[in-house]
């Protein structure tokens, strides 16, 4: 293909228009104030990224990033062997396979949280079947609190871990792990030496999708933590549909993009310098 | 063997987090057959839902806006993301850093101000808000998870096969279509599975591009919270879910043999 | 290649203009024309805010069709309409936002000639403070938010909004979730407006909060309903309405309204600016005053009617209901939440130091 570069070219263009040119006008907007009514008046002013400065955002921001972090790796946990599982399948139940993960997903997002809140809420599935058995004479509460937050963003976001690993566990190539198998290697060390690097883009695109997802989330901490912390999200959110003050919440906003960014980076950066590992592991074959 | 104990515990660990997945569901589709309106708690058994839901013109319009959307901004963000993974992961291109920034922004702007600022641009281009203006805001959020997605497939990619296959004088096109698209499909459709899931569900974008006549099912759903989510909602997710699972397995049961010879072994 | 890439382009170019079907050229009115002589009534709202049959006879009475979109909130309500580009011809603003939108200039002055029914609506709801000539909106659901409680575990009626700090309610507390009505309770219990501006008052309910932040069970709005019926809660800040609806579900569920004073609030309606069709929707809001026509309808949504003319119309259970006579006789005394411009964002501020426990 002569012209193949070019092949970027619709995406690319697709983006400039719907996204960045749109971007143009948010960025400017975290320069403005607002005015009484909430409008935006355009004084170039940096006092919206000052703000943020303030020891009460900072700490909002720490606390965002701790549950994303956390959210990432549970859900790489209970992933990887999901996408294994039917990497593994017979091909043709392969396809099926991830419909079966993702189906639970087409189903309206809130309806499916507000089903978590009757499972696990005082009066709930769990406590009334405790209760009957005998195994506890109170209530546990289980609910509105940092980890129903948590259980919460891990059932929202594991779909977006499985896919991505599931593609790259799906085209390993098992000659490999029969070799290491037939070399004396232990299962472990076969998994650590040569499935983990090979899978490794997977897990990269996955936690990448993950742990973005979950810095934005904002029905999560309402729905299942009773609205009782604010996350990054709820506080972008409050400008915009409570506060009303669109230049503050844009400018948050970019310092989580830019943040985000440099943090992929750095990620990136980490997992170029151990991909010499899964080169050599290909050289192996 | 040590072997078989493993994948026991493997698809023991993967059905649990699979009951995990369908847990709320089951809930759900309990609920769907409670007497009370407000579904808080349980007060008996009704088939009401269920009908009340079939005379809905409005739950069935936006189920079925949600649906043409989802399938319109499925299909071109897949088509735009994957063209998109292969040139990224084939060529070198002097800005590559600032074209993967580019592809990875989208997914770091708060959806609300991506939904604003869309409604910005289409008010300022004049283009009324409708179907139209969905499909393509929902097109703008997909791409990137498509563009992802795929490009993990292309990055642990063979390259021998592409390369043997130009060495018999395979044209670059016969090439794409014979090696490269089969080798990559699995990638393919991961990305478009998490295109459709993201669109069909997707609330607070949608809220600001949307216009007169083309609720979506989550906006439907959102702006009933304050009154109370009707079990009717219940009763379309339970039928949606049925739908899905069944469609999934007679599309098993009626695919012909021979689509399914492997392409890879 | 290219021509998959061009085959995408004509698909979605042919996509745009499929959808936007009627005679070409961008000025014309919205979505698919309907057929000849047939209106279209474009209605912006909360969802299931009216009797479907309601509705339906409007649309027959009057030949047209009525497109009902909705929204979940003022501010998302806001952002539609300054953008324009939507064609709305009746909205549904709350109180405070109307007077904002009066102030933007976003809002069409209605016909008090073509509404004859709605000097039906009580006196005090005709001109109240967030329009105060009644110029341009009408009230359509309104309510005080008062303490909801559970007869079965709190067994002295609630009196105070003190009482919500009572140590014995621990961990079953709800509040709404809306800094506006949180502060202004807090506010009100000092006996200061719920609109003050005075940042060394929004401190004092701001530290109370603070303290009662253990207690809390969680904040809601939408779902509080649930909580309370679920007996999850036991006490808790409550819409009127809500409550009567609560009640219905929940026979040990009480409502009252605090003696240091509570906020009253109101959905409305109202004619947005770019309406291609008031006469229409003016129309449409004078048939929902009709006494009948509004008996039928409230009796349906369960909220205050605030049309004094249906009440022969109405059943005997609406008409006496506990909770809805509360709010009815209180209306005068209520305060409503006003846009505060300037101050808002202290608000959020102190809303977000409550909720982090900074």
């Amino acid at each position: 293909m002569k012209n193949g570069k070019l092949l970027v070219a619709p995406t690319v263009l697709w983006l400039c228009v719907f996204f960045i040119i749109p971007m143009l006008i948010v960025v400017a907007v975290s320069f403005a104030s607002r005015t009484p009514y909430g409008q935006v008046v355009f004084n170039w002013t940096f006092s919206n990224y000052q703000r943020f400065a303030e020891a009460l955002y900072i700490s909002i921001f720490g606390q965002t990033l701790v549950v994303a972090f956390i959210t990432t790796v549970v859900t790489i946990l209970m992933g990887y062997p999901v996408a294994w599982s039917i990497a593994k399948l017979p091909k043709k139940w392969q396809q099926p396979g991830l419909v079966i993960v993702m189906a639970p997903f087409w189903i309206n997002f809130l309806i499916r949280s507000y089903a978590w809140v009757i499972i696990l809420r005082s009066q709930g599935v769990i406590n009334t079947i405790l209760l009957k058995l005998g195994l506890i004479t109170t209530p546990l509460q289980m609910l509105y609190n940092e980890g129903a937050v948590m259980l919460g963003m891990i059932y929202a976001l594991l779909p977006f871990m499985v896919l991505p690993i599931y593609v790259s566990i799906e085209q390993l190539d098992r000659r490999l792990l029969e070799a290491a198998a037939d070399l004396g290697a232990a299962p472990m060390t076969a998994f650590r030496k040569i499935t983990l690097p090979l899978t490794m883009p997977g897990i990269a695109a996955g936690t990448i999708l993950v742990f973005i997802s979950s810095l934005g989330m904002f029905v999560v901490p309402d729905v299942m933590g009773g609205a009782k912390s604010a996350l990054i999200g709820n506080l972008i959110q409050n400008q915009f549909l409570s506060a009303r003050d669109w230049p503050f919440g844009s400018a948050l906003s970019i310092v989580l993009a830019v943040l985000s960014l440099v943090l992929i980076m750095l990620y990136y950066k980490v997992l170029n310098t151990q991909k010499g590992g899964a080169d050599d592991a290909k050289d192996v074959a | 063997m040590q072997k078989t104990w493993r994948s026991s515990v493997l698809l023991a660990y993967s059905l649990a987090v699979l009951a995990f997945l369908y847990l709320p569901l089951i809930i759900l589709a309990l609920y769907s057959f409670n007497d009370s309106r407000i579904n808080a708690v349980w007060s008996g058994f009704t088939f009401k839902w269920y009908q009340a839901l079939f005379q809905n013109t409005r739950v069935l319009e936006a189920l079925t806006n949600t649906l043409i959307i989802g399938f319109f901004s499925t299909i071109i963000s897949t088509a735009l993301g994957t063209t998109a993974a292969i040139a990224l992961h084939r060529y070198h291109y002097k800005f590559k850093t600032v074209i993967n920034g580019l592809v990875y922004l989208p997914i770091l702007i708060p959806e609300i101000v991506m939904g604003l600022s869309l409604l910005v641009l289409f008010s300022q281009a004049h283009l009324p808000l409708g179907k139209p203006t969905l499909i393509l805001a929902h097109i703008t959020f997909c791409v990137s998870f498509v563009v992802i997605t795929v490009g993990a497939r292309m990055e642990g990619m063979r390259n021998d096969l592409e390369q043997a296959a130009s060495d018999l004088y395979a044209t670059p096109w016969q090439t794409f279509r014979y090696i490269t698209l089969p080798l990559i499909m699995p990638g393919i459709i991961a990305g478009a599975l998490i295109a459709f899931t993201l669109s069909i569900d997707d609330f607070v974008i949608s809220f600001f591009v949307a216009g007169p006549n083309s609720t979506t099912l989550p906006l439907y759903i959102y702006a009933m919270v304050k009154r109370g989510i009707s079990p009717e909602i219940n009763a379309l997710s339970t039928l949606m879910m049925c739908a899905t699972v069944s469609m999934v397995v007679l599309a098993e049961i009626l695919q012909p043999r021979h689509h399914h010879r492997s392409q890879e072994e | 290649m290219k021509k998959y890439v061009s085959l995408l382009l004509f698909l979605l170019l042919s996509l745009l203009s499929g959808c936007s079907t009627g005679p070409s050229g961008t000025t014309t009115p919205p979505k698919s024309a309907p057929s000849s002589q047939q209106q279209t009534l474009n209605l912006y709202s909360w969802a299931d805010n009216f009797n479907p049959e309601v509705l339906a006879a409007f649309e027959k009475k009057y030949n047209c069709k009525i497109n009902y979109d909705v929204f979940a909130n003022n501010e998302e309500l806001l952002a539609k309409i300054q953008a324009g580009g939507s064609s709305y011809d009746v909205i549904q603003p709350s109180d405070y936002m109307v007077a904002t939108m009066i102030k933007l200039k976003l809002l069409e002055p209605l016909e008090v000639k073509a509404l004859p029914n709605t000097k039906g609506i009580i006196p005090a709801l005709r001109a109240p403070s967030f329009d105060p000539e009644g110029k341009y909106s009408v009230v359509y659901t309104w309510g005080v938010t008062g303490i909801a409680y559970n007869k079965k575990f709190v067994k002295d009626t609630p009196k105070s909004w003190h009482d919500l700090w009572n140590p014995a309610y621990k961990g079953r507390l709800i509040l709404l979730n809306d800094s506006r009505e949180v502060l202004g309770m807090a506010l009100k219990m000092h006996g200061y407006s719920n609109n003050s501006t005075n940042p060394a008052e929004v401190q004092t309910a701001l530290k109370d909060l603070q303290k009662l932040m253990p207690s809390i069970l969680a904040f809601d709005t939408d779902t509080i309903k649930q909580k309370f019926i679920a007996e999850e809660a036991w006490i808790g800040t409550m819409w009127s309405g809500d409550a009567y609806f609560t009640y219905k579900d929940n026979k040990n569920i009480g409502f009252v309204i605090p003696e240091e004073g509570a906020t009253i609030w109101a959905d409305t309606f109202a004619i947005p600016k770019g309406s291609k069709n008031k006469e229409l929707a003016e129309k449409f809001i004078n048939y929902l005053y009709d006494p009948e026509v509004s008996a039928k309808n409230y009796e349906y949504i369960g909220y205050n009617d605030p049309n004094e003319k249906s009440e022969q119309y109405h059943s005997k259970e609406y008409n006496n209901d506990p909770f809805l006579k509360a709010a009815k006789d209180y209306i005068t005394k209520g305060e409503w939440l006003k846009d505060i411009g300037d101050a808002l964002p202290m608000y959020d501020k102190a809303w977000t130091e409550l909720k982090t426990g900074k």
